[in-house]
C-alpha cells in the first residue's frame, strides 16, 4: 500500500502537534522552591537589596529528617542543631558554644559543662542540662560507638558526662556531628531517649518545616538563633532539592532552579565536579572554597610482602608525582608535599617534613632489593569516580619504576570485603576530614583498638593514644609532631592531596566566605539570593 | 479456557517461591558483611562491634539462611515485607511511595514509545528500501546506541539551561516527566520500531497477503486488517517482555532527573544492602512478569482466532 503524502503529512502534523501540546501543558509547581513576592529587608541605613522568599540549596545526599535507625543526615545536624563545643583547628582548641564553659575532672573521665543561658531550642523551649542529658542517653540506647558511659544533672544549666576512659579525647569527640544536641520535644513521647524521632529540633539557624525523602528538605529561619547573633536573615524560606547525579546539579544551577550546590557536608563525595569550577567561574558563578583537614593517602598491607618493607613503601613514595595528580582536579586540591594533614593541622608546620619526589631513587631502591617487576595489588573503590583516575595515574607512575600494578577497580561492598580480609597489597583510602573530626579519625585510622585503621606500628600506636589522651596543649602538640615524623619515617601511608569544600552560587547569590566557611562544613545561614 | 487459565495462575506460586529464595540466597553471596556495611554507610560513624552485633541480632542475621528465609516468607505470606534496613519503615511503604513515580514515568514512556514504534516501523515496512526507510532504520540505530544518562544530560542543557523552557530535574508536575520521558522512550520506542518493521514485512510477505491484493482489497484493508494483525503476535510478546523494565529499566533516567522511582530505590538498595528493599523489589518484578506473561497468553487467543487452549 502507499499512504499518501497527504496522509503521511497528517499523521505527522498530528503527531508533532500532540507532542508540542504535551511541552507546553502542566501546571506551576506546586512544591516548595517558588518564588513569591520579594522581601524587603529592614535596614537602619540606606536601603539595602530585595532578595528572594526562598533560596534553594541543590545537594546530593537525602536529610534523612525522619530520622530511622541511624539519625538524621549531616546538613541537618549542622544547620538545625549546635554542639556544646565547636573545634577551632588553626588554634588547636576547643571553643565554648552552647556550653560556656567546662570543669576537666579525673583526667577527663568526667566533664562537666557549664551551659549558656536563655538558648532556646526552635519550638520555644529552652536549653538545660535536661536536655543535653537527652541527647547523650539517646546514643546511649542506641548503643552508638561515640556514646558516653552516661550523663549527670548536677543543676538546671550543668551537666557532667562520664567517660569509659580519662582522655583529652572525650572533649574533642563533643564537637562531633553526632553529639550534636536535640530538643527533647523531638520525639514522641517528649524526653523518652528510646522514642522514635517526629522531627529534629535544635538550637540552630534553621528549623524544619517539611520533607520530602529523596526529593526535598524544607526549612525557615529559627528566630531564636538570629536574635542569639543580632542579625537578620536574607531569606523566609530555605529549600534544599536532593539532585543525586552531580551533572545534574551543575545543569540545576546553570539553568537557575537552585541559587547554589554544595559538596556534601561531611567532605568526600557527593561533590560538584572540581574540573567544571573553573569553567563555572568563567561563565559568572562564584565559587567559594575553604581547605579541610582531609588528606588522600596510599595505604598498604603492611603485614604483608612486599609492603611489611618500609625501603618499598618508601620507593612508591618517591615514585609518586603529586602535582600531576592534583592536575586531574584542575589544581583546587592541594598537593601534599608536606606531610600526612593539610598544613593548618596541628603541628603540621613544625614538623618540617616534606616528602621528595624522586623516580630515579624508587628505581634504585627497587633494583638494590631485587624487587624489579615485584606484582602488587592496588584496589580502589568504584563509587568513588575521581579516586580511579588518580588510581590509573598512580598505576602508570609506579609501572615507570619498576614496579608492576593491578589495578582492582571494585564495588563498595567488594572493596571493603578484601580490605577486611587483607587480600590487597595498596589501596587509596583517606585521613582526617572536616575539622571537627580531626581527632576522631586521628583515632579511627592510627589507634590500635580500631578496626579499619590506616597504619600501625608500635610506636605510631602509642603516640597515638598519647596525642588523644593529652589536655596540654603543647604536649599534645609534641605528641602530633612526633607522630607525623614517625609516619614519615616508617612511610606508613603516602599522603597525595589534601581535599577542599566547595560551595558554587549564582552570579545573584550574596554571600561571606567567612560567614559560608564560618565551620569547615559549608553554613548557609547568611545566604541571600538578590532578585 | 478457564481451566487453562486458573493452571497458569497455579504456575505462578512455584516460580514464585523459586525466585524469591534465589533472590534471598544470592544476596548473601554479595561481598562485605552486611551488618558492619549497613551500620558504617547509614550511622556515618565506624561503628563499634557492639552496635553491629545489635544490628544483627534486630534483623535475624545471627540465624542461619534458611531460617531467615522462612520468617521472611512466612511475613511475605501475609503482606509484610519488613522494615527497611537503612531508613527503618516498612518496606511496603518505602516501595508504594515510590510507586507512583516509577508508573508515571513507565507507563507515559511506554504508550509515547509504543505509538512512535509502531508509526516509525509502519512507514519503514510500507516504504521499504526507499529513502523514508532509511530514515526510520537510521533513527532507530541512534535511539538504540546513544546512552539514555548522555541524551538526558543533552535534553536538559538544551531545553532547561539555554531554552529555560522545561525544569532540570525533580517530580510533581506534568512539566516534569517530559524530559525523562523522551530520553526513556527513544532507546525504549528504537528497538520496537525495528522490530516491528521485521515483523510486518514477515507477514507482508505471506502468501495469504497475494491473495488478498489478488481479491482487490485496499492496501489499507491489507496492511491494518490482515497484516498487521498476524504481525502482532512476536510483538505483543516482545511489548510484555518489556513490562519488566517498570522496575529497573529506568535507573539512568531516574539518577539523572533526580526523578524518586522504584529503579533508583533498587540501586540504592543494593549498594546500602538493604536487603528486605531488594528482595521485595526482586519479588515484585517477579510478579509484574508472570502477570503479564499470563495476560498476553490470554491476548494471543484474542489476536489470533487459531489458537484455543484447552478446556
Amino acid at each position: 500500500m502507499r499512504l499518501t503524502r497527504r496522509d503521511f503529512v497528517k499523521y505527522t502534523v498530528v503527531g508533532a502537534t500532540s507532542l508540542a501540546g504535551v511541552s507546553f501543558l502542566g501546571c506551576t509547581q506546586k512544591e516548595g522552591g517558588e518564588v513569591a513576592k520579594p522581601t524587603p529587608v529592614e535596614t537602619k541605613a540606606e536601603a539595602k537589596p530585595v532578595y528572594k522568599d526562598t533560596f534553594v540549596l541543590g545537594e546530593g545526599k537525602d536529610h534523612r529528617l525522619k530520622g530511622g535507625k541511624w539519625g538524621i543526615g549531616f546538613f541537618p545536624k549542622i544547620h538545625v542543631l549546635e554542639r556544646l563545643v565547636e573545634y577551632d583547628i588553626k588554634n588547636d582548641k576547643l571553643v565554648p558554644s552552647l556550653a560556656e564553659k567546662w570543669d576537666v575532672e579525673q583526667d577527663g573521665k568526667v566533664i562537666a559543662f557549664q551551659l549558656k543561658k536563655g538558648i532556646k531550642f526552635s519550638d520555644g523551649t529552652e536549653l538545660n542540662a535536661e536536655a543535653v542529658k537527652f541527647t547523650m542517653d539517646r546514643l546511649i540506647a542506641k548503643e552508638h560507638s561515640l556514646r558516653p558511659e552516661k550523663a549527670e544533672v548536677l543543676d538546671e544549666y550543668t551537666v557532667a558526662i562520664h567517660f569509659k576512659d580519662a582522655e583529652f579525647f572525650n572533649l574533642a569527640k563533643m564537637a562531633e556531628f553526632h553529639l550534636s544536641i536535640m530538643a527533647p520535644t523531638s520525639v514522641n513521647p517528649v524526653g523518652d531517649p528510646a522514642a522514635e524521632l517526629v522531627k529534629p529540633i535544635g538550637t540552630g539557624p534553621l528549623k524544619v518545616v517539611d520533607y520530602k525523602e529523596n526529593q526535598y528538605a524544607i526549612y525557615e529561619p529559627n528566630k531564636y538563633w538570629y536574635e542569639r547573633r543580632g542579625i537578620e536573615p536574607k531569606f523566609k524560606k530555605f529549600v534544599v532539592k536532593i539532585i543525586p547525579d552531580e551533572d545534574t546539579r551543575v545543569m540545576a544551577l546553570r539553568s537557575g532552579e537552585v541559587d547554589a550546590i554544595s559538596d556534601f557536608s561531611h567532605g568526600g563525595s557527593d561533590y560538584t565536579p572540581r574540573n567544571q569550577l573553573d569553567i563555572l567561574a568563567g561563565d559568572g558563578y562564584k565559587v567559594y572554597k575553604r581547605n579541610i583537614p582531609l588528606t588522600w593517602v596510599i595505604a598498604f598491607n603492611y603485614e604483608k610482602e612486599p609492603f611489611n618493607d618500609s625501603e618499598i613503601r618508601k620507593a612508591v613514595s618517591l615514585a609518586v608525582n603529586r602535582d600531576e595528580i592534583v592536575k586531574i582536579f584542575d589544581g583546587h586540591v592541594r598537593p601534599a608535599w608536606n606531610g600526612m594533614f593539610a598544613p593548618e593541622a596541628p603541628g603540621m608546620a613544625k614538623a618540617g617534613i616534606t616528602y621528595e619526589y624522586n623516580p630515579d631513587k624508587a628505581k634504585e631502591i627497587l633494583s638494590d632489593l631485587g624487587k624489579e617487576g615485584v606484582e602488587v595489588s592496588f584496589i580502589v573503590d568504584k563509587g568513588q569516580g575521581d579516586q580511579i583516575l588518580v588510581a590509573q595515574l598512580i598505576q602508570q607512575q609506579l609501572n615507570s619504576v619498576g614496579f608492576n600494578v593491578n589495578l582492582d577497580i571494585l564495588e563498595g561492598g567488594a572493596y571493603k570485603q578484601k580490605r577486611d580480609t587483607g587480600d590487597y597489597d595498596m589501596r587509596l583510602y583517606y585521613i582526617g576530614g572536616t575539622d571537627r573530626r580531626f581527632y576522631l579519625r586521628l583515632y579511627w585510622r592510627f589507634h590500635p583498638e580500631t578496626k579499619w585503621k590506616a597504619y600501625l606500628s608500635p610506636r605510631t600506636g602509642e603516640l597515638c593514644k598519647a596525642v588523644l589522651k593529652e589536655f596540654d596543649k603543647t604536649k599534645r602538640e609534641q605528641h602530633l609532631i612526633e607522630l607525623y615524623k614517625v609516619l614519615y619515617e616508617e612511610m606508613g601511608v603516602v599522603p597525595l592531596y589534601h581535599d577542599v569544600m566547595t560551595v558554587v552560587t549564582s552570579p545573584k547569590v550574596e554571600a561571606r566566605q567567612e560567614q559560608l566557611f564560618e565551620m569547615a562544613e559549608p553554613f548557609f545561614y547568611g545566604v541571600g539570593a538578590k532578585l | 479456557m478457564l481451566k487453562y487459565i486458573l493452571r497458569r495462575i497455579l504456575q505462578i506460586i512455584p516460580t514464585l517461591i523459586g525466585v524469591s529464595f534465589l533472590s534471598f540466597s544470592l544476596l548473601y553471596v554479595f561481598p562485605g558483611d552486611p551488618a558492619e556495611l549497613i551500620v558504617m554507610i547509614n550511622s556515618g560513624v565506624e561503628p563499634s562491634p557492639e552496635m553491629v552485633e545489635k544490628f544483627r541480632v534486630e534483623a535475624g542475621l545471627d540465624k542461619p539462611l534458611i531460617v531467615q528465609y522462612i520468617n521472611w516468607l512466612s511475613k511475605v505470606i501475609k503482606g509484610d515485607f519488613g522494615t527497611s534496613w537503612s531508613t527503618g519503615e516498612p518496606v511496603i511503604e518505602e516501595i508504594a511511595g515510590r510507586f507512583p513515580a516509577s508508573a508515571q514515568l513507565f507507563f507515559s514512556t511506554f504508550l509515547i514509545s509504543v505509538a512512535f514504534a509502531f508509526l516509525l516501523g509502519i512507514i519503514a515496512a510500507l516504504y521499504r528500501d526507499k529513502a523514508i526507510d532509511h530514515i526510520c532504520r537510521f533513527w532507530s540505530l541512534i535511539g538504540i546506541s546513544i546512552p539514555s544518562f548522555w541524551l538526558g544530560l543533552m535534553l536538559i542543557w538544551v531545553f532547561s539551561v539555554h531554552l529555560h523552557l522545561l525544569p532540570a530535574f525533580g517530580y510533581g508536575t506534568l512539566k516534569h516527566a517530559i524530559l525523562p520521558v523522551i530520553t526513556w522512550s527513544v532507546s525504549f520506542m528504537a528497538i520496537k520500531a525495528r522490530f516491528i518493521r521485521a515483523s510486518l514485512l514477515d507477514a507482508l510477505n505471506q502468501d495469504y497477503i497475494l491473495t488478498a491484493r489478488a481479491k482487490g482489497l485496499s492496501e489499507k484493508t491489507i496492511v491494518f486488517r490482515h497484516a498487521l494483525r498476524n504481525a502482532l503476535i512476536p510483538v505483543v510478546t516482545y511489548l510484555s517482555l518489556s513490562m519488566s523494565h517498570l522496575i529497573v529499566g529506568s535507573v539512568m533516567v531516574e539518577v539523572v532527573f533526580a526523578w524518586p522511582g522504584l529503579g533508583s530505590l533498587l540501586v540504592e538498595s543494593v549498594f546500602k544492602r538493604d536487603f528486605p528493599v531488594v528482595q521485595a523489589l526482586v519479588l515484585l518484578s517477579a510478579v509484574i512478569f508472570t502477570i503479564t506473561n499470563l495476560i498476553v497468553d490470554i491476548l494471543y487467543a484474542v489476536i489470533d482466532p487459531r489458537i484455543r487452549y484447552g478446556d
